[in-house]
């Protein structure tokens, strides 16, 4: 435990920085806006988050967006039927493993190409969940209450809800699971090389199949998150490509969970920010002001690219037609 | 020996035989084509750019789509999910080989794909919204939310504490701005200091977006939220959570925002629709511009929410019966733009094509037209 703090100390100073910040908000906008920060980034953290431990073992997912689209709708459906918001984020994360179960088919079980798989999979998500959501446009639902306990956060601990404490948690607990335990050296070791993860004793395919439904279960999640928390209702695609970006902030993030809380909040913060720079009456076009977190990303990646490393080995595959040997 | 079929390469007669097939077969396709035949105006197509469900703008044209079924007793269907691309001509093309001779494009960015299609099937009738082009068998229809806004922004004007409106718009289209302006010129007959900011979305549909945009506007002191975006569902649960107000469009919300509903400005497309199919059947269908008002009935005033005092109903409402009269109109000047620069000076109407165009937001708007 000690050396695992020691190893993340500049981490765990920044999120002390941030919680030192939050706390000290200067005015109700600042809270405000961090307060907003959180709400729009917490889906996509932990949409990120599970598809980080997807490419972890090797294999990408683009099918994130219909696991989403599926959770979110299912998730919302199941809150309709049971009142129940909690049931609505267990049936969303079951229905985002379930679809993601057709990538393990083909991807694993089949070998088939990962970027076909994924799309297959993305667009039997986006239909599906229209299929199904048709019947629950316009329903009702009640969401989460406020959390209890924490009011010493001020005004942005009131507007903290389960699923953003929950994706926040994760984080260090994916962390902690992948950088010190016995399986995410496991996990770590397929997604570098299957031949040597395999000459190890290890089984690369049923590692993989747990990589993919994970990343399955908290897309779904993610996409409940949206439905049943964030908005409260269901609409047809109402991820509108919050899954794809998900899958590039992987990349941001550098194949790090520690890295994905940052860039999760970095884009959370700055699309927060950009619709809230038009509601102070910043004079400028917004369809410019609408790039920003498309900027700042691709800012940040630029940036952190210097930095080599990262990447699972594996991933390489993903273009040949065989990926797995 | 994966294709067999064409590794033999074909001899000249052969090539000959089957092009000559190939082409006689076509011909023969495309005279079978019930083109140029009596269209059916019993059959009735509908195309929707969103979801038919979504409890806003598609839908709204949907339950027009549902009361001329009933009324009329004929066939309609639609097909939802339409991009504005080559994509609608396609969809138009099948509905028309289905033999639906009367054909409802709902969509703005549709015109010009009616306009094609239209060319290469006389006899189909297309209607479409909004828009501002004719065509030799294409009409357009649309009704003018300005009245009904201008209402509601009374109403807004007159509940609003912080004197601070929030506007949710989806794209910078003369639609959108002229609901802006007529929002707050309504607000501002009550109190010359409101002002209505307003935040583009830069979608119609983006539940997360419009949640988020909501709660901006309500952080920045807002206590009013109206907006233009696919439906007010997700606006209006936002401020209904947050304790605020809610002005609604397209379809009436109510149920969803109990306490925060003040009022909203409705689609009322079923009567127009109706009378357009009527005149199609009839044969005394001219394509033209048709427009509606709240006068005819096209638009509706939403019933007031508990939250409006009676006296604020009584003043709205006789407001509206001086729209109807004539005596007041909402377009007359004096009109400021957001610069202070006059658009109308006193008494002066803004005629028709300024409105349909209007690129501009009046003053005590914040935010940018453009």
């Amino acid at each position: 435990m000690t050396h695992l703090i020691r190893r993340y100390r500049r981490l765990l100073l920044g999120a002390a920085l941030v919680a030192i910040l939050i706390g000290l908000a200067p005015d109700a906008l600042t809270a405000g806006w961090l307060s907003a920060t959180l709400r729009s980034s917490s889906p996509i953290l932990l949409v990120v988050l599970g598809e980080m431990l997807t490419q972890l073992t090797g294999v990408i997912n683009l099918g994130v967006e219909g696991q989403m689209l599926l959770g979110a709708c299912l998730g919302f459906a199941v809150t309709v039927i049971t009142q129940n918001p909690w049931l609505g984020l267990l049936a969303g994360s079951l229905a985002g493993a379930l679809l993601s179960s057709l990538h393990m088919l083909l991807c694993v079980g089949l070998k088939t190409n990962a970027i076909a798989g994924g799309v297959a999979v993305w667009v039997l998500g986006s239909g599906l969940s229209a299929l199904i959501g048709r019947a629950y446009v316009g329903q009702k639902i009640t969401g989460f209450g406020p959390l209890p306990g924490l009011a010493w956060l001020g005004s942005v601990g009131a507007g903290l809800t389960p699923t953003i404490v929950l994706s926040l948690l994760l984080v260090p607990a994916i962390g902690l699971v992948i950088y010190g335990s016995q399986t995410g050296l496991v996990w770590r070791a397929v997604g570098e090389s299957v031949i040597a993860a395999r000459s190890m004793g290890i089984r690369p395919w049923w590692i993989q199949l747990q990589g993919i439904g994970i990343g399955g279960l908290l897309s779904g999640l993610g996409g409940a998150a949206l439905s049943v928390d964030y908005t409260l209702t269901w609409a047809e695609n109402m991820t509108a490509g919050r899954g794809l970006v998900a899958v590039g902030l992987v990349i941001v993030a550098r194949w790090n969970p520690f890295f994905a809380l940052p860039a999760a909040l970095l884009f959370g913060g700055s699309e927060a920010l950009y619709l809230r720079l038009q509601s102070v009456g910043v004079e400028v076009s917004s369809y410019l002001l609408a790039t920003l977190p498309y900027l700042v990303s691709l800012l940040v990646l630029v940036l952190s690219s210097t930095q080599r490393g990262g990447m699972p080995q594996g991933l390489k595959g993903v273009f040949t037609a065989n990926p797995q040997p | 020996m994966i294709y067999p079929l064409f590794r033999r390469s074909l001899n000249r007669r052969q090539m000959l035989k089957s092009s000559l097939l190939a082409g006689g077969s076509l011909l023969a396709a495309s005279a079978w084509r019930p083109a140029h035949a009596q269209a059916n105006t019993n059959k009735i197509g509908y195309i929707y750019v969103g979801p038919q469900s979504d409890y806003g703008y598609n839908y709204s044209m949907d339950l027009g789509r549902q009361y001329v079924e009933t009324t009329l007793g004929v066939e309609t269907t639609y097909f939802d999910n339409i991009p504005e691309s080559a994509e609608v001509e396609r969809v138009m093309e099948r509905l028309i080989r289905d033999d639906f001779g009367i054909i409802f494009a709902t969509s703005y960015g549709y015109l010009d794909h009616a306009i094609t299609v239209g060319e290469k099937y006389p006899e189909v009738s297309f209607l479409h919204a909004g828009g501002l082009k004719l065509g030799e068998n294409v009409g357009t229809y649309w009704a003018d939310s300005d009245d009904a806004m201008y209402l509601a922004g009374m109403v807004a004007g007159s509940m609003t504490q912080t004197g601070k409106l929030g506007f949710l718009g989806a794209f910078q289209i003369p639609q959108v701005l002229r609901t802006i302006n007529a929002f707050t010129m309504g607000a501002q007959s009550i109190n010359p200091d409101v002002t209505t900011t307003v935040v583009w979305t830069g979608a119609w549909l983006d539940p997360p977006k419009e949640a988020e945009v909501a709660n901006a506007l309500l952080d920045g002191g807002a206590d009013v939220l109206a907006g233009q975006v696919d439906s007010p569902l997700t606006f209006a649960q936002t401020a209904e959570r947050r304790g605020a107000y809610v002005v609604g469009k397209d379809v009436d919300v109510t149920e969803f925002a109990p306490e925060a509903w003040l009022t909203g400005a409705s689609w009322n497309w079923g009567p127009m629709m109706l009378a357009l199919v009527e005149s199609i059947q009839a044969g005394t269908w001219d394509p033209e511009f048709v427009r509606g008002t709240l006068k005819g009935g096209d638009v509706v005033l939403d019933p007031f929410g508990p939250a409006v005092p009676s006296d604020v109903q009584t003043q709205v409402l006789a407001m509206k019966e001086q729209i109807l009269s004539g005596e007041k109109t909402v377009w007359s000047g004096p009109i400021l733009k957001q610069d202070g620069s006059e658009v109308a000076a006193a008494d002066v109407r803004l005629p028709m094509e300024t409105l349909e165009s209007m690129d501009f937001l009046v003053q005590g708007v914040i935010g940018s037209p453009s």
